[in-house]
């Protein structure tokens, strides 16, 4: 299984799967080859649970192709728990940025091929 | 010791939606570069074309095309693709290749043609530039992207939605003045604000708009330039920079790393500060864009830009004047080329041919373009050659 396999895999789980260094302990996403703090290529796996705080996010207008059937959706980027990194997910029903406060809580539900990685608020 | 490298002629199509097909865009801006420079097509010895979406135009391997329509079919050339960064890009290659003295004389061509696909498929094309695994897959377009990375500015700094609003007034009111712009439309504060949202909160007339188009220069030595007897301007400074490409990756998502690194090469090669600089083209595909860019560039310190544009500083007789094109905000995006057409505005401005919008007195000039949210930049620096 390749390394994007992985990470879905893990997503479909709601989890997120991520590299630790085993050089430096430095933690990346499954889909990092190499260490980006010493170029080490040796790393023990992580799974953290799906949750997170959103940092940022948007509603869009015009959705790309494959989003345009998905009603008012937010593109979400969210600090991970216990992780030193953000992920970037889907969230559906979301129709105003007053549905979504800097700092929410949300959670992996899965991955659709279609729509990528699903997230839910908690 | 690398050689000086500068720019003998400059050329560009209008940017709009355009009927040319892209082969025939980047012709016609080659042309009336080679015009500009006073040179024939025999005098290039290499070609570097930027373009991105050439595919949708039914033309891939554009290079070896376009140089045998200009007559040189044995003169190489090299197309190159760094998203809306690509002419920047492709800029650095030439100028490279330049001052290392592998040619004397090149010509550096940038192209788009993207509008005869329409708004949705221009949208997909676009989340093609992303780290797609993570955003373009995840439902993200561009001005999704850039909506994130306005609201994770604006909520840090205090800035509001009507702060960025200045931006585009301004880029609109230096547009009406560029004969080749797309957008010549005088706007106010408050048609930004009433405008549709995109992408919250970016609105309609934060966002530039697609847009087809070519520009073209001709680059070359030192000597070569100073033997054809013609205004031109030296390249003194050029860096190129990189950021994490996914916008989840950046540490702090209110500056692009690739930006500041790709300008402190160029200041340092060209021993300037950014208080040295005159005036200033720069990537503000959206409004946020060019807050950001000029704080990255050194212009304002991190969290003041929005004031300072609020205040007047970038307009055309302000502290520092920034796209006095009109910007890809009103001159037009046409992505292959806009790297390139920032560098037709110095070129022009430096040479006497910028009209209304000229900027007085102004010597030192930089040119700031980059690829997708800032995943790769290129800065160069120019200097009026007297």
């Amino acid at each position: 299984m390749n390394r994007r396999s992985r990470f879905i895999e893990a997503a479909s789980r709601g989890k997120i799967l991520a590299n630790k260094c085993a050089k430096c302990s430095h933690s990346t996403l499954e889909t990092t080859y190499f260490c980006e703090k010493c170029s080490s290529d040796i790393f023990t796996t992580e799974e953290y649970d799906g949750l997170g705080n959103v940092v940022t996010f948007t509603i869009q207008s015009v959705a790309p192709e494959g989003f345009t059937d998905a009603g008012s959706y937010a593109w979400v980027v969210f600090k991970v728990d216990g992780a030193p990194f953000n992920v970037s997910g889907f969230l559906k029903d979301i129709g105003a940025p007053s549905d979504l406060p800097i700092g929410s809580k949300v959670q992996v539900t899965g991955f659709d091929e279609k729509h990528g990685l699903l997230l839910k608020r908690v | 010791m690398l050689n000086k490298v500068c720019v003998l002629g400059a050329g560009s199509t209008k940017y709009g939606k355009l009927n040319e097909s892209v082969v025939e865009l980047a012709l016609d801006a080659s042309k009336e570069a080679i015009t500009s420079a006073g040179i024939t097509p025999k005098d290039i010895e290499s070609g570097y074309i930027s373009n991105v979406f050439g595919v949708s135009d039914k033309q891939v391997h554009m290079a070896p095309v376009i140089m045998s329509n200009l007559g040189i079919p044995y003169t190489p050339g090299l197309t190159i693709e760094s998203a809306c960064g690509s002419g920047s890009v492709m800029l650095r290659e030439a100028y490279a290749n330049v001052a290392a003295g592998f040619y004397d004389c090149v010509l550096a061509v940038g192209v788009e043609k993207i509008t005869q696909v329409g708004t949705v498929q221009s949208t997909t094309l676009f989340s093609y530039c992303s780290d797609f695994f993570y955003e373009g897959g995840n439902g993200a377009s561009f001005p999704g992207l850039f909506a994130s990375i306005a609201r994770a500015y604006l909520t840090r700094y205090k800035a509001t939605e009507e702060d960025l609003a200045y931006v585009a007034v301004k880029n609109h009111e230096n547009g009406i003045l560029n004969p080749k712009a797309h957008v010549r439309k005088k706007i106010t504060i408050e048609d930004v604000m009433r405008s549709p949202v995109v992408a919250s909160p970016l609105k309609l007339y934060d966002c530039c708009p697609f847009s087809d188009g070519s520009s073209a220069l001709i680059l070359c030595s030192e000597e070569f330039a100073k033997k054809r007897g013609k205004s031109y301007v030296e390249i003194i400074g050029s860096g190129r920079g990189a950021s994490p490409a996914a916008v989840q990756s950046r540490e702090d998502i209110t500056t692009i790393p690739s930006t500041v690194n790709a300008a402190r090469q160029a200041y340092e090669m060209a021993k300037i500060t950014p208080k040295d600089v005159d005036f200033a083209e720069v990537h503000d595909c959206f409004t946020i864009a060019e807050v950001i860019d000029t704080e990255d560039l050194g212009f304002f310190k991190k969290g003041e830009a929005a004031g300072a544009i609020r205040a007047g500083a970038t307009k055309r007789n302000g502290e520092i004047p920034i796209n006095p094109s009109g910007g890809l905000k009103s001159k037009g995006h046409p992505i292959g080329a806009t790297g390139i057409g920032q560098v037709v505005e110095v070129f022009e401005q430096f040479t006497g041919k910028a009209g209304d919008r000229t900027i007085h007195d102004a010597e030192i000039a930089v040119t700031h373009n980059f690829g997708a949210t800032g995943a790769s930049a290129a800065v160069h620096v120019f200097k009026k050659v007297k």
